[in-house]
């Protein structure tokens, strides 16, 4: 191997993001070249190709197990030839789940589940390294490797981040403080926070950063897309071209849709955030087996997540995650805690009248459909599930009583609304309809009282339609 | 892909040949000619970066070419062998680089700066005019690898 260049001097030309090409022959002398999406850097001796499709390099390399491959360094386009000796396919082991999630997310996200897949991660030995000289006309221009400025040392970072999270009084406020400081401190501008939906297996945007519309109450079915992949996984997914990998999800889809095979296929699920984004990072958020929630983080520039974050961050997911599960835990039990806001009257069997009007100023219609356990404002739609079921409760208990005023603890022993015995999530529950009402309807707000307690306020006069 | 599609403007083309050990070899491809259908084509390569590919053609002459629209992944790979080697002559260098300045606006279309693509070597190049015996079908796929000539 060259002395000159090493594997880990070419990490930017493993991220992707302008294909590589490979060279293979035949036992009998016939070349074959094609373009490979990722080149996987094993260790400082070893690389690892994806296998998606039995193909022409495939059977070459059972044949004659030797490869060429150019790689190409994004910023300067400076070139790279490796000489290969196959070494083994792994169809199983951590390497081979490592890359088996970015093509699952890809193709979860393409709408081609199960089509376009992993077949193994063949693993080579790396006999030589050469730059290209005479490749570029002018020497590339060195860009500085991305490093921490000033005193922001990692042990710093780390600091800093805790401690914001430590200052959070509540789950409400946690989820804020989070976004802001992986914006402060990272630079990650556009970024999202979805808590787990244990009953419905669902991934829910609880808080956004950087974004026009907040996308709060935006569902990721988990295993679905890139942030389902990342929840199904529990693993932390670096998607540093994504256009590039769409394309090519996208190229496939085209060919097995015209294909006489006839796949059925998947909608494509649209990507929340920016439509032109060009790297992902989502990060698990998780308590041993159990997991809160993910983070995700997207940006225009490719080269936005690197090595470095996806290894730090990972330390730092691991406390939101614990200092998140306490806090669910802390609001749960405090709402336990809190003596009902009224002692409990005997629940009239029948739901809210049809049509109810409340006295007060401005008229809102609030429409609840039974069968989509949705609620509307006028002809938007609010919010839906459990969230919905809560304000229909609640503002059908101050149509019949005019009581305002609710605590937890009665929602929770409720069994109509459908929480979940254990772990039921309500506060981040409360956190989302709250916030679904100051987006989409703020002539209704539910604004929180002590711990465990909330009131319902608002100054329209409500008209309540069931169906 | 049709057979056609490879000699279009902004196409991405790569090119392999194999020493006398089968040992592979690759290097980027800067224009493709065919004046006969893709009956025959030339390939032009910087010299600065094709010596490996270049050394397999004196004696093995076989060689593999792919062509891909780097917008949505149609690619075609075509083998031959080798008919002639020889070094561009100069009436041919403003083909060469329209053929890389069409492929360097492609590249932008995809997010890979004109600045980065600008500064790849492309003259003094190589031209080598390939016989094709086979085409295969490459966009990726289910399909790949599938004959088309």
């Amino acid at each position: 191997m060259s002395a000159s260049v090493r594997l880990v001097d070419l990490a930017r030309c493993f991220q992707g993001i302008i294909p590589s090409i490979i060279a293979t022959s035949d036992a009998g002398g016939v070349p074959n070249v094609a373009y490979l999406s990722q080149v996987y850097n094993v260790d400082d001796r070893h690389v690892a190709l994806s296998r998606q499709f039995f193909n022409k390099t495939s059977r070459n390399l059972d044949e004659n197990p030797v490869a060429s491959v150019e790689l190409y360094d994004p910023l300067s386009m400076q070139a790279y030839r490796l000489r290969l000796t196959f070494l083994r396919s792994e169809k199983s082991g951590p390497l081979f789940d490592a890359m088996k999630m970015r093509i699952d997310a890809i193709a979860s996200h393409t709408g081609m589940e199960g089509i376009f897949r992993l077949i193994a991660a063949d693993v080579f030995e790396v006999q030589s390294i050469e730059m290209v000289d005479g490749f570029l006309i002018d020497a590339p221009i060195e860009t500085p490797q991305a490093s921490l400025d000033g005193h922001r040392t990692e042990v710093r970072g780390l600091q800093w981040v805790s401690d914001r999270i430590n200052r959070a009084t509540d789950l409400e406020s946690l989820l804020d403080v989070v976004l802001q400081a992986l914006d402060e401190y990272f630079h990650f501008a556009h970024t999202s926070v979805l808590l787990m939906d244990e009953a419905r297996d669902r991934l829910v945007t609880m808080a956004s950063r950087g974004y026009g519309e907040s996308g709060i109450g935006a569902e990721v079915p988990v295993g679905q897309g890139l942030i389902g992949t990342v929840a199904r996984d529990r693993r932390m997914l670096r998607v540093t071209s994504l256009e590039a990998d769409l394309r090519y999800g996208r190229a496939i889809r085209r060919e097995a849709a015209s294909g006489s095979s006839a796949v059925p296929l998947e909608a494509e699920i649209p990507l929340p955030g920016l439509c032109d984004a060009q790297s992902v990072l989502a990060i698990p958020l998780a308590v041993g087996d159990r997991l809160i929630g993910v983070i995700a983080a997207e940006d225009r520039d490719p080269l936005c997540f690197g090595e470095w974050h996806e290894a730090y961050l990972e330390i730092v997911a691991n406390q939101i995650a614990l200092v998140m599960d306490r806090m669910i835990d802390r609001c749960d039990k405090a709402a336990d805690d809190a003596a009902p806001v009224q002692a409990p009257q005997p629940a009239p069997p029948a739901p809210a009248p049809a049509r109810t009007r409340v006295a007060a100023r401005r008229p809102l219609t609030l429409t609840y459909y039974a069968h989509d356990e949705a609620v509307f404002a006028g002809t938007e739609y609010l919010i839906r599930n459990i969230p919905a079921k809560i304000l229909w409760k609640i503002v059908g208990e101050t149509a019949r009583s005019g009581r305002t005023e609710f605590s937890n603890r009665e929602l929770r022993v409720d069994a109509s609304l459908g929480l979940p015995p254990v772990k039921d999530n309500l506060e981040s529950r409360l956190i989302l309809l709250r916030k679904r009402l100051q987006e989409k309807c703020p002539e209704l707000q539910i604004v929180p009282l002590a711990r465990g307690r909330f009131a319902l306020r608002t100054d329209a006069t409500l008209e309540l339609v069931e169906r | 892909m049709q057979p056609t599609r490879a000699l279009e403007l902004g196409t991405s083309v790569v090119m392999a040949s194999v020493d006398a050990q089968n040992v592979p070899a690759c290097c980027r491809v800067i224009a493709l000619a065919s004046a006969d259908e893709v009956a025959t084509v030339t390939v032009y390569m910087p010299i600065a970066t094709s010596h490996a590919v270049m050394r397999n053609l004196a004696t093995t002459k076989r060689v593999a070419i792919t062509a891909t629209n780097p917008t949505d992944h149609c690619s075609i790979q075509l083998k031959g062998v080798t008919m002639d080697a020889r070094l561009a002559r100069e009436d041919e260098a403003a083909f060469v680089r329209a053929r890389r300045d069409a492929l360097v606006d492609t590249l932008a279309l995809v997010g890979i700066p004109r600045r980065v693509t600008q500064n790849v070597a492309f003259w003094p190049a190589f031209a080598v005019t390939v016989r094709v015996d086979e085409m295969f079908h490459q966009t990726p796929g289910p399909n790949a690898g599938s004959r088309l000539r």
